[in-house]
């Protein structure tokens, strides 16, 4: 018996595989699905996503939070952003938490707090990014 | 009949004209082969998205609330027009115009993404209230200022209810008016875009949630909110692109066959001053014999 997984974004369905477990990163920490697991609906957060197919090696890719929906060993992620590891390019995401960070300082008083928060959960995703980018290289 | 000189200027300035409609419908053509992946791709993800939001509510027996889907009935409705920027696009704009002086209400208010048709809007005397363009490649920049807007006129109880009246995509040769509440969500529209991609569907209500239902609702709605106008703006754009490559390539065939037509009548033109000139001629000779 095998999972079937799939991770669809707004620009393309990054992931369409059999697979034999899943590793997520839920909003309250790493949950593992394996065959068979109840039918459940979860939150995500930025951090890296590890799947292991029926046939081949263990994948990664990082996923920018999100929805995944479990349902009789069909897997549906919804997200906004799946990235492999060499698509991340350090350099702009750093000028990018830079640049967020710029914004925050200088104009935290005349930002909305809807605004602040959209920030801030830019910055957590890029923070991510880079992290989940260094464990891959390093 | 047309002098040989004022044919041969008409057909240059026809082959111009060609010209131009040719290389427009090579750059809509590249635009729409674009729009239309974007366009398709997320309906993918916007039945994916309605899909687990539909599961999510099927779990909750209690019934969810959340500021987004209020009810109410004070308040007046908002009309959302996703029309173009430019013109040259066929029948696309007028068919929607059509479609909104049958279809809306006359004293709601209107807010156009796209300025095409804000003169006829202000002329039939609707309420304009605000007016957006969004490029191409529809960045979400672009987008946020038109969420803030639609979010506070609800939440403030300015408007009670959101529609969006959009040009649906169905393929390069039709594209369909469509009217689309936005807001407040419903489950009827939810289940409405969980279907029209064929994901399984099942109704089991025993779904664990995680963290908490009111948590997921919370962050899963605006999300959905978001990428529903989107979407629209995008079917939008396939339709204007492939609208405007169809009418493009009507024009360069009918200037076609306009330049056949005016070369064959400037070929006869041209016979027919020959032989007068040979009639001349002959009869010249003629006389000095």
């Amino acid at each position: 018996m095998a999972l079937h997984l799939k991770i669809i974004t707004p620009m393309r369905t990054a992931v369409d595989a059999d697979v034999s477990s899943v590793l997520v990163p839920s909003v309250q920490g790493e949950m593992e699905v394996l065959p068979g697991h109840a039918d459940i609906i979860v939150a995500l957060d930025n951090g890296e996503l590890i799947y292991r197919p029926v046939e081949g090696a263990q994948q990664s890719v990082f996923v920018g939070g999100g929805f995944l929906q479990v349902s009789s060993d069909l897997m549906m992620l919804v997200t906004d952003t799946v990235l492999e590891a060499d698509e991340i390019d350090t350099n702009s995401v750093e000028e990018a938490i830079a640049r967020a960070q710029e914004s925050f300082r200088n104009q935290s008083s005349v930002l909305s707090r809807e605004e602040q928060t959209h920030l801030a959960a830019g910055i957590a995703r890029q923070l991510a990014m880079l992290e989940y980018r260094r464990k891959k290289h390093l | 009949m047309a002098s040989l000189r004022d044919i041969k200027r008409r057909i240059k300035s026809v082959r111009n004209t060609s010209q131009i409609t040719k290389a427009m419908q090579m750059v809509a053509s590249a635009k729409m082969r674009r729009a239309q992946e974007l366009a398709l791709k997320g309906r993918t993800y916007m039945s994916a998205l309605a899909n687990v939001l539909k599961h999510l509510q099927d779990t909750l027996t209690e019934g969810i609330s959340s500021p987004l889907m209020e009810m109410r009935e004070k308040g007046k409705k908002l009309i959302i027009v996703v029309s173009t920027d430019r013109g040259l696009c066929g029948g696309l704009n007028a068919n929607l115009f059509k479609e909104i002086l049958t279809r809306c209400d006359a004293d709601a208010d209107y807010l156009t993404v796209g300025v095409k048709l804000n003169a006829q809007l202000a002329r039939c005397g609707r309420n304009l209230v605000a007016s957006f363009t969004i490029g191409d490649t529809v960045e979400e920049a672009e987008l946020k200022p038109i969420f803030q807007f639609v979010r506070k006129g609800f939440t403030d109880g300015t408007y009670n209810r959101v529609e969006v009246i959009y040009q649906k995509f169905i393929n390069v040769m039709v594209q369909r008016p469509d009217v689309m509440a936005l807001l407040p969500l419903s489950t009827e529209d939810i289940l409405k875009v969980a279907q029209q991609d064929d994901v399984e569907d099942d109704t089991n209500p025993n779904y664990l949630l995680e963290p908490s239902p009111k948590a997921l609702l919370d962050s899963i709605l605006p999300l959905f909110l978001g990428h529903q106008l989107v979407q629209m703006i995008l079917e939008g754009k396939a339709s204007e692109q492939s609208a405007r490559m169809v009418a493009m390539k009507a024009a360069t065939e009918n200037a076609k066959t306009l330049i056949g037509e005016l070369t064959l009548e400037y070929n006869k033109a041209r016979q027919t001053q020959i032989t007068n000139e040979l009639l001349e001629i002959t009869t010249a000779m003629k006389a000095m014999e």
